[in-house]
């Protein structure tokens, strides 16, 4: 089975959370097995919105995950990015992994959005999925699932 | 073996140069205060931790002060510039981790 690593760093937007959830149930309907490497604050949102696991079912605190990570431990990496640090956690996952990736990008800024997507092209052959968004998934949901479309059409996922 | 966690959580006797800031900043806190610096490669182990951040990630040395500078990020803290008193040994490794 392919295995898929979901990224989340600090939750203060409020679509994170939701984001997370609907890209894990995406992925797992694509075949993946879904691990989700979050910090302890993350993780508490979405064992509160998902108490049975119905959809997150691979958790991980993210400093211990990479610790143990390697290239190949994953198929696909996700992360999402709306901080500066989110930016240096993802570029440092990607490097480690080294494998077909999906940035999901989102910031209020407009000039924040700009210089966190030209950090991760200029760092990585990732995907890019970005949009204005904070409060709101909807726009992220969306510009995501064209994405997955086209990748699962081009047979890159 | 050094593990920067632990020492982290257990000494007082480190430095923080700048916090809750950028990675970029942090990058030329250390250019600036370091007498000499190396660059690694993300996910390397620097002291026994994966460093995060953008590459080339510089590591500051400073051989006469027997102390490390480096990037330290968290997730919800953003990065800062941790200064940490290392033995020659670690001094030694971590300059063999330089990618020039």
């Amino acid at each position: 089975m392919k295995k898929a690593l979901i990224l989340l760093g600090c939750p203060e937007s409020p679509s994170q959370t939701p984001m997370a959830v609907y890209v894990t149930y995406k992925l797992k309907k694509m075949g993946y097995e879904v691990t989700t490497a979050s910090t302890p604050s993350a993780m508490k949102l979405l064992e509160v919105g998902d108490p049975e696991g119905f959809y997150i079912e691979n958790k991980i605190d993210i400093d211990s995950c990479i610790e143990k990570l390697d290239k190949g431990t994953f198929d696909l990496l996700i992360g999402f990015i709306h901080k500066d640090a989110a930016v240096s956690y993802f570029v440092t996952f990607y490097s480690i992994l080294d494998t077909t990736a999906i940035a999901i990008v989102f910031e209020k800024d407009a000039d924040k959005l700009i210089e966190f997507e030209n950090t991760v092209s200029e760092n990585t052959n990732a995907e890019i999925v970005s949009a204005r968004a904070f409060h709101n998934p909807t726009p992220l949901r969306v510009k995501f699932d064209k994405m997955i479309k086209k990748l699962e059409e081009s047979n890159v996922i | 073996m050094f593990c920067l966690e632990t020492y982290l959580q257990e000494s007082e006797d480190y430095d923080i140069l700048i916090a809750r800031t950028g990675f970029k900043e942090c990058t030329k806190v250390i250019e600036e205060n370091a007498p000499e610096v190396i660059h690694v490669n993300p996910g390397e182990k620097v002291l026994g931790a994966r460093i995060i951040g953008i590459p080339p990630i510089p590591i500051g040395i400073n051989e006469e002060k027997g102390t490390i500078l480096f990037p330290y990020t968290k997730p919800c803290h953003g990065t800062a510039v941790v200064e940490i008193p290392v033995g020659q040994e670690e001094i030694d490794k971590t300059r063999e981790l330089d990618i020039k």
